[in-house]
């Protein structure tokens, strides 16, 4: 395939029909057998996530000291485990909402599975700043609510922005996500042989017959929430990196934040998205639909997001010593040499340079480099938001708060719980609900005349 | 009703211009795609435009009444009426009404959810979903089915049922 140009690989397999395309997605849900690897993976992700749980028992019953936040790094684990979660989210939407926008035939068939993965992710990021909240089931005083303290949220506060744009992602990516299946579900309900998933499909499907009016008020609803989904999800990532902009905190006070965390987020999120399709295609069936040129257009797109995310690294060792601000000399060196240099290094190695490996063709080309620098960077990652949330806090203006952060053993819990949230609903999602969102593809086979 | 299915869409698309013509009606189409060529108004993007822009104006006010009046809370002088930094509240709030309006609006439209319909008697119907072009006549009038069931002999249809209702 090497000498191929990749407007000439199909984007979808030439011998497929719609009647064909159809029974392929939606016999995966229906089949009963082949699911020994769904339980494989089904049974160590719902044992991580039940660990998530004891720890956040533990830590409703102790209260949140007994993680490793400090008075001086009062952000820790929880902060830096929601905007990486969140950053993975926002990538999915960028595929589906914003391919959709620039009408690109690759992105049909992996915006279901960028979408699913986005909502999982979200719900991840969102039930962090609430725990983090240290008395969560007083959430409700961040809604703007007339109550007897006369009281209202801090309007001016990134703190809030962030509160309300989280609160629009997960509601929207929900909502969209929902329109966009129901088709699928009404083809779900009228092919399901049992009765009880006739019942449940036909419950969510709502009614959906796919009569001309239906489709042509989906397909306009459809395109005015991509249009008003794609500036939401830059939003989001923008206002998360507010979050720290706005505060005094050297090593975070700087115009380049949001910018920089939407690259952050492409980055994560698009290699994400590369990691689900290379696990999923082969086990569910779907390579004639998910076929190589899918794969080699994200490829692309992941070493031009980790060139972004190069350009935003030297910008920020650039300004601490353009600025002349001795604090900021003093944090970024500590972040550089010191004592938690390795995960400066690590974010460099997994984020910008090791992903160079991509510019070469035949290292595209297989399938196994791409998953370990999708791997990478989503550990890179990780690394990056340790690197902002704990190191800057570690030495902020006031030389006497100056110190050292080290997790506990909670914290590792609760976050590899969250990460057995996500592939759980994941999982649970590959079971029940089409991986391939049909009626687009249905659109696509007929004007490609595979009708 | 009668309820005829074809093979593809361009047998659909033909049957229908050809039932038009012939004023028979009302007629429904039930298809696993959208339907090409039909026209593709919907009142729903105005309604989320509308929508939004409320959303917006309505976060805007409540922020600018709640930091001005409600609870005034001065800190160095500062503005009070620091309308830049309600941007990002409005513009969040604003997405946030728009979708969920757009959402509901199609469900209120689409008469949704509606999970029994009588077409939903024919079990050849279930092929809409997959790779069957369906063109129904909801009428109950013996002339006008007649005339549908002449009419349809010329159209080449895999499949033509009769129901009740």
């Amino acid at each position: 395939m090497s000498d191929v140009p990749l407007g000439a690989i199909p984007v979808v397999d030439p011998r497929e029909t719609i009647g064909s395309m159809t029974d392929r997605v939606s016999g995966v849900p229906l089949r009963t057998t082949g699911w020994r690897w769904w339980w494989m993976a089904l049974v160590p992700s719902a044992s991580l996530f039940a660990l998530g749980l004891l720890a956040v028992g533990w830590s409703f019953y102790r209260g949140i000291r007994v993680w490793g936040n400090d008075w001086l790094v009062m952000w820790g684990f929880p902060i830096l485990a929601y905007v990486w979660w969140i950053a993975i989210a926002s990538g999915g939407t960028f595929v589906s909402a914003f391919f959709f926008l620039v009408r690109v035939e690759w992105r049909t068939s992996i915006n279901r599975i960028a979408e699913t993965m986005t909502l999982f992710a979200a719900v991840c990021a969102g039930i962090y700043p609430i725990l983090h909240l240290g008395r969560p089931w007083l959430a409700y005083w961040l809604f703007p609510y007339p109550n007897t303290m006369t009281l209202w949220p801090q309007w001016k506060s990134p703190l809030l922005w962030d509160f309300m744009a989280l609160f629009t992602y997960v509601v929207a990516s929900v909502l969209f996500w929902y329109l966009g299946v129901m088709p699928d579900l009404a083809t779900m309900r009228d092919r399901a042989t049992r009765r009880t998933g006739q019942v449940l499909y036909g419950f969510f499907a709502m009614g959906f017959r796919g009569t001309g009016p239906q489709w042509r008020h989906l397909k306009a609803t459809y395109g005015a929430l991509a249009a008003i989904m794609a500036p939401l999800v830059v939003s989001v990532h923008s206002v998360v990196g507010l979050d720290f902009a706005g505060a005094a905190t050297p090593g975070w006070h700087s115009t380049e934040y949001p910018p920089f965390f939407v690259f952050g987020a492409l980055w994560s999120g698009l290699s994400t998205v590369m990691l689900l399709l290379l696990t999923l295609r082969r086990p569910l069936g779907l390579a004639p639909l998910i076929t190589e040129r899918h794969i080699q257009v994200l490829a692309k797109l992941m070493l031009t997001s980790s060139l972004c995310m190069s350009y935003a690294y030297i910008l920020d060792a650039f300004e601490p010593f353009y600025s002349g601000d001795a604090t900021e000399r003093i944090q970024f060196l500590n972040r550089v040499f010191g004592g938690y240099a390795f995960v400066y290094w690590g974010m460099i190695v997994c984020n910008c340079l090791f992903p160079l490996v991509l510019c070469v063709r035949r290292v595209r080309a297989s399938h196994l480099m791409l998953g370990i620098v999708a791997v990478g960077s989503i550990v890179g990652m990780w690394l990056e938001r340790f690197n902002i949330v704990v190191i800057s806090l570690q030495r902020t203006h006031l030389p006497s708060a100056w110190g050292r952060y080290v997790p506990a053993v909670f914290d590792w819990m609760i976050f590899v719980g969250t990460i057995g949230l996500f592939l759980t609903g994941f999982l649970l999602a590959v079971r029940l609900v089409p991986m391939v969102s049909m009626y687009e593809m249905r659109e696509l086979l007929a004007e490609k005349g595979q009708a | 009703m009668i309820l005829a299915r074809f093979n593809a869409e361009a047998g659909l698309a033909r049957a229908l211009e050809r039932f038009r013509a012939e004023r028979i009606g009302p007629l429904q189409t039930y298809t696993p795609a959208p339907l090409q060529g039909e026209p593709a108004t919907s009142p729903i993007p105005l309604i989320i435009l509308i929508a939004g822009l409320t959303g917006a104006t309505a976060s805007f006010a409540l922020q600018a009444w709640s930091y001005t009046v409600a609870y005034s809370f001065p800190i160095g002088g500062r503005p009070q009426f620091a309308w830049a930094s309600f941007v990002p509240t409005l513009f969040e709030n604003g997405v946030l009404v728009a979708i969920a309006a757009g959402f509901l609006s199609f469900l209120v439209i689409n008469r949704l959810p509606r999970l029994y319909d009588p077409v939903d008697e024919s079990a050849m119907l279930r092929r809409a979903s997959r790779d069957g072009w369906f063109l129904q006549v909801a009428t109950e009038e013996p002339e006008l089915l007649d005339r549908a069931l002449v009419l349809l002999r010329d159209l080449d249809p895999v499949h033509v049922e009769e129901l009740a209702g």
